[in-house]
């Protein structure tokens, strides 16, 4: 136990005295970690994205107002029905020229001279959600066929569909990029945290020469290890989550494109990145050590010829 | 205390440090290696010290088989033998009561054990003033003087010295030669290699002369150069 207590001691004591090279290794960690985290995150807001447009309204379809040619009062309300029914819908949601005009005007805030409109020309909408957005084609096709109820068909659909497959080939690409940006880092890692190791190698000689057993004096390099690398990626986590929730609220008005990536993600990945800086530096310690850790055999394996 | 039997060593290249060397050291000795540099001095207390593997041969240390020995109770031995070389060998990063106690931590002593001893062998060095100084804070003579406590603190019945003079100027290392002729009066077994004259013909103890990892003379209350038949 009193053997623990000095290990344990000895590896901070080792930290502070060796302020410079810890740095460094920290330092190695954070920017690394902080590549690999950050592709991680933008990995994130593409998910988050791709999920908010395919909840969003897919289809509007603008309606002829009740009691003009064709129209009857009622017939949106009987549109609607037909609608709902139908299998590749989710769901309806009807705007009147009210709604149409609240919305108008919000869309339009600060600018009098388009506000200075008729309001009864906005026409009265369906909005509708898909089950699939693959099926906007044949909605729009069903929709258009409602004359004279409906006056015109939009959709975002095409637009969607497209942005979907960019997102899903930038999913890809930004996993990969975190896996590869996560492996170097732990190459790197275990490099700089081995280059202070040689710079201590005579110190490893001398305890083995005063007989530290191996594992006495790999104990407080492991440790070591551990900090640096858990103490980088902390700081590569925080700054990561730091920089990517000012900037979710700075472009926050982007109603489009959401930046804002929930902080569980961050706790949760966070959580691993700590685990995975505190393994690299562990494993950068135990392959720095082990050729210093070497002993000597008893007995020359090999006689030089001629002896 | 430490026996080498027909020990031979051939370095990676062909050099032939030591040339089927027998040599038998009792308990309590104090026996001093000579020879001209690249006689194999080192060669023979790194052999001891299991740092070198023999080529051949068989050397016992404190009543085991040094050669046979399983790696990982190298330590054991280490910590039986106290090492003390020309350059210090200290650790730089610890003050000097903390290298000397790194010598007790390894045996997993208790801190409270450790203290008093640290204590006591840096008063018998004469540092107690300066344990919390770093050893680039010292002279050499004082850094050799950590360093032969720190082989000293445990009470290893053996300690092997490379020159441990070497470094220092005469009047410091009449002071470092008092201080193991000490040791040795306590029962402490002491070899010690060395290039210097003064020290060997002034101390009159056992000599072991190399020539080439050759055994050349081994004499008893013995001088640095061999006694001219009169
Ligand atoms: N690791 C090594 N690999 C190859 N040759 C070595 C090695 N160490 C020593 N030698 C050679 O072995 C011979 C004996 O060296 P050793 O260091 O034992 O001499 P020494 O008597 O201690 O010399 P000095 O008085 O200069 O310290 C020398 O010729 C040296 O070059
Ligand atoms: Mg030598």
């Amino acid at each position: 136990m009193s053997r623990f207590f000095f290990l344990v001691k000895e590896a901070l004591t080792n930290l502070r005295r060796n302020a410079l090279v810890v740095a460094g290794a920290v330092l190695a960690v954070f920017i690394s970690l902080s590549l690999a985290f950050g592709a991680l995150v933008v990995n994130e807001v593409l998910r988050v994205n791709t999920i908010a447009w395919q909840d969003g309204v897919h289809v509007i379809a603008f309606l002829n107002d009740e009691g003009t040619a064709g129209v009857p009062p009622g017939s949106h309300q009987t549109l609607i029905g037909a609608v709902e029914t139908w299998d590749e819908v989710e769901r309806v949601d009807y705007y009147d020229k009210n709604d149409a005009w609240i919305e108008y005007q919000q869309i339009f805030e600060g600018q009098d001279d388009l506000l200075d409109i008729d309001p009864t020309i906005l026409p009265a909408s369906v909005r509708i959600e898909l089950v699939e957005i693959e099926f906007h084609q044949s909605v729009q096709f069903r929709l258009e066929q409602q004359t004279p109820v409906v006056r015109q068909v939009n959709t975002a659909a095409e637009e969607i569909e497209q942005l979907e497959n960019l997102s899903s080939v930038l999913n890809v690409l930004g996993l990969g990029m975190a896996i590869v940006l996560g492996m170097s880092a732990v190459v790197l890692i275990a490099n700089t945290i081995r280059l202070a190791i040689y710079a201590r190698r005579d110190e490893v000689a001398v305890m083995k020469l005063v007989g530290a057993s191996n594992w006495f004096i790999r104990v407080p390099f492991l440790l070591e290890g551990m900090i640096e690398g858990m103490l980088g990626a902390a700081l590569a986590v925080f700054t990561v989550w730091l920089g990517s929730s000012r900037l979710a609220e700075a472009t926050q008005s982007f109603a489009l494109f959401r930046l804002d990536v929930a902080n569980q993600f961050f706790f949760r990945w966070g959580l691993l990145f700590l685990l995975f800086g505190a393994a690299a530096g562990v494993i950068g310690s135990l392959l720095g050590l082990s050729r210093y850790l070497r002993d000597a055999e008893g007995v020359g394996e090999d006689v030089p010829a001629g002896v | 205390m430490i026996r080498l039997e027909n020990v031979t060593k051939v370095y990676e290249g062909g050099t032939i440090a030591a040339n089927d060397v027998t040599l038998e050291i009792q308990k309590g000795e104090f026996v001093f290696l000579v020879g001209a540099s690249g006689s194999g001095k080192s060669t023979l207390i790194r052999l001891m010290l299991r740092d070198e593997p023999v080529t051949r041969g068989r050397i016992w240390v404190a009543g085991k088989d040094i050669t046979t020995l399983p790696k990982w109770k190298i330590p054991y031995l280490r910590r039986s033998v106290g090492t003390v070389f020309q350059d210090y060998k200290l650790l730089p990063n610890k003050t000097v009561s903390e290298n000397v106690a790194f010598a007790l931590e390894v045996l997993g002593r208790p801190s409270s054990a450790i203290k008093p001893q640290v204590e006591q062998v840096l008063d018998l060095v004469g540092l107690s003033d300066k344990g919390d100084r770093y050893p680039r804070q010292l002279s050499g003579g004082e850094q050799q003087r950590v360093s032969v406590a720190r082989a000293f603190v445990n009470r290893p019945p053996i300690m092997l010295c490379d020159e441990p003079t070497g470094n220092l100027d005469p009047k410091t290392s009449v002071g470092i030669m008092k201080l193991l002729d000490r040791i040795n009066r306590t029962g402490t077994t002491i070899v010690m290699a060395t290039h210097d004259h003064a020290i060997v013909d002034a101390m009159k103890r056992r000599v072991v002369a190399l020539e080439e990892g050759l055994v050349t003379r081994d004499e008893l209350a013995a001088g640095y150069e061999q006694r001219v038949p009169e």
